[in-house]
């Protein structure tokens, strides 16, 4: 549903990304992987339309039509897209339940409905926050931060019961950075149960059997380009895994699962 | 339907305005001319031409109407307009210890008014007549805050040490600009600058209070529809973007609106520190944090404290009157201290920035 043609970005004379066409695939989960310096986050930032490429667009297809980002009203956007970033800090008291509903003010004018506040509180439930929602944002744990922002970033683009359901999308620029491993497990479940609500997600992920083990579509960036792009994720060749994370790779099986993971060394 | 965090406001709006109310009524009362709240009735009635004037009442009324009651009007605007430039800054800086007095937008005021006073009359400011004042305040107090703000948030972040530090330097450039301007002043104009640099509310006239009514209303009712908006900013510039708010934008025209109408006042009454400082705080201890509730109660705040500290500068030293500027600085300074002190053991990750 998002579509990146011939993107070039550049910061001074620094090329971040060259000439990079990338087309996510709907209700799917799509990952951008590559070392750290790749363009990855920037890539996201573009598709996002908080960066506004140096060269190409990006196209948002949607239910009446396509739509190139730098035609799509700010409002609108947000209410079609949304971002999860690393870590959001907040230097003020504000309880969890006011930073979810910020989720809803692209949806509301003064003051909210009945609807925005019971899909506040249906986000808290599905991230299981809900015995959090009268607790102070900065008194929580990295984990449970997190959580609350996906909370809020859920109930920005949570479809409403309307059929058909509109197409939505989620950015996840490395959100599990900072999280252990309980968090980042149930966090990608949850970002793969969006795809059965008409959502796309896209992702930045570090940790790479993570991903693989996650994903539906993987776009492999190095240097600025994309040198690979797969739905298999079994098919991702171990010369070129070397090559870009400059390492060394070995595939190995779990005895117990018969997944296959990799292993890696300098 | 509201959310369980919102219930209560309006029990707080309801007991702000039950306060202002009393506060002026007290605020008109006190001074050298003692006025019953009898007869308060009776002369904002004839004012407003309700009942007929009486010219028994004569000396009375005047002292009521053009002295008591200009200067019971400023001081609320003037609470109004800090409390809520306050919670402006607060939002826009993304940080609680801000207020119009740290970040360089009184002092740039005080140097652009003391412009005008020494050089004043019949020099470059004439085209502007009897808005020089309020109109060199502006420019002042925008270039000092925009100074700031850039200094502070150059990496996307605010970074709580430079924007501190940034306040000091801008600070201490206006401060040397407006001490060089009252040495080299001839001594009326140099004992006005030195009182008007306390914040006084003893020249307090109609044309003040118009002046700066204006400004606030529009600078305000402006502001309220920012709420939302600077709720979203404290999850920081790029999360504002993302929900539909363009920072840039926002931290524009917020800057205009804030330095305008503290400018205006500033111009009028003279510096006033610490008061944009406390009245969010004490809100947030309060209830919430939440903009569209700080924002309207600041005004009311704003406004009942001023006529206090009014009150009490009228009364403290009689027939004296203390300068407003003093009595704010010795409650508030100990409430930023608070405030930084509590901060610091947190450990708050704000200060590293």
């Amino acid at each position: 549903m998002v579509e990146v043609e011939h993107v070039s970005y550049a910061v001074g004379r620094a090329r971040i990304l060259h000439d990079v066409s990338v087309r996510f695939q709907p209700r799917k989960l799509n990952v951008l992987l590559g070392p750290n310096g790749a363009g990855k986050s920037t890539l996201l930032k573009i598709a996002t339309g908080l960066l506004t490429p140096t060269a190409g667009l990006v196209r948002y297809m949607l239910p009446q039509g396509a739509r190139a980002l730098d035609t799509f009203p700010v409002d609108a956007l947000a209410r079609t897209r949304a971002v999860l970033s690393q870590h959001v800090e907040v230097a003020f008291p504000l309880a969890v339940e006011d930073v979810v509903l910020m989720g809803r003010y692209p949806h509301y004018g003064r003051t909210p409905t009945a609807r925005d506040l019971e899909i506040v509180a249906a986000a808290l439930d599905l991230v299981g926050m809900t015995d959090f929602r009268g607790r102070v944002y900065p008194t929580l744990s990295g984990g449970e931060q997190q959580k609350v922002q996906l909370a809020r970033v859920l109930a920005q683009i949570w479809n409403e019961g309307e059929s058909p359901r509109g197409q939505k999308c989620l950015f996840l620029d490395e959100p599990t950075s900072n999280l252990d491993v309980h968090y980042q497990l149930h966090l990608l479940e949850i970002a793969r149960g969006l795809r059965d609500v008409d959502c796309t997600v896209i992702a930045v992920l570090h940790d790479l059997n993570m991903a693989l083990q996650h994903g539906d579509a993987f776009f492999l960036l190095d240097g600025g380009r994309v040198v690979l792009e797969t739905e298999d994720a079994t098919t991702i060749p171990r010369d070129l895994l070397e090559r870009v994370f400059r390492v060394r790779a070995d595939r190995a099986v779990d005895s117990e699962t018969g997944e296959s993971f990799w292993r890696f060394r300098l | 339907m509201i959310p369980r965090t919102r219930r209560g406001h309006a029990g707080v709006y309801l007991t702000l305005v039950g306060l202002l109310a009393a506060s002026l009524v007290l605020s008109a009362a006190v001074g050298a001319f003692t006025f019953t709240p009898a007869r308060i009735a009776t002369l904002t009635a004839q004012l407003l031409g309700w009942v007929p004037a009486a010219p028994a009442d004569a000396l009375d009324r005047n002292v009521f109407i053009q002295l008591r009651l200009p200067r019971v009007l400023l001081a609320g605007l003037t609470g109004a307009v800090l409390g809520v430039s306050g919670t402006l800054m607060q939002g826009l800086f993304r940080n609680p210890i801000v207020e119009p007095g740290l970040v360089g937008t009184s002092a740039g005021a005080a140097f652009g008014a003391a412009i005008v006073f020494v050089f004043g009359a019949g020099t470059f400011t004439r085209p502007l007549g009897t808005l020089a004042v309020p109109v060199l305040a502006f420019a002042g107090a925008f270039a000092a805050t925009m100074i700031v703000y850039r200094l502070s948030t150059a990496f996307g972040k605010v970074h709580v040490f430079t924007l501190l530090l940034a306040g000091i330097a801008v600070n201490a450039v206006c401060g040397a600009g407006t001490g060089f301007l009252s040495y080299i002043a001839r001594d009326p104009q140099a004992r006005n600058i030195t009182f008007w640099n306390l914040g006084t509310f003893t020249t307090a006239d109609w044309r003040g209070v118009t002046l700066v009514a204006i400004c606030f209303v529009v600078c305000f009712g402006w502001s309220l529809r920012a709420g939302k908006a600077l709720n979203a900013l404290m999850l920081g510039e790029e999360e504002a973007a993302y929900l539909g708010i363009d920072p840039r934008r926002l931290v524009m025209q917020l800057l205009v609106a804030n330095t305008l109408m503290v400018a205006v006042a500033t111009a009028m009454v003279g510096v006033i520190a610490f008061v944009g400082l406390v009245i969010p705080h004490v809100l947030r201890m309060l209830k919430s944090s939440d903009y569209t509730f700080l924002l309207p109660a600041s005004a009311l705040l704003g406004a009942v404290t001023m006529e206090i500290i009014d009150v009490v500068a009228r009364l403290i030293i009689p027939p004296a009157e203390l300068p407003i500027g003093i009595i704010t600085a010795v409650v508030g300074a100990p409430v930023f201290l608070a405030i930084l002190l509590r901060q610091t053991r947190q450990g708050g990750a704000w200060l590293q920035g």
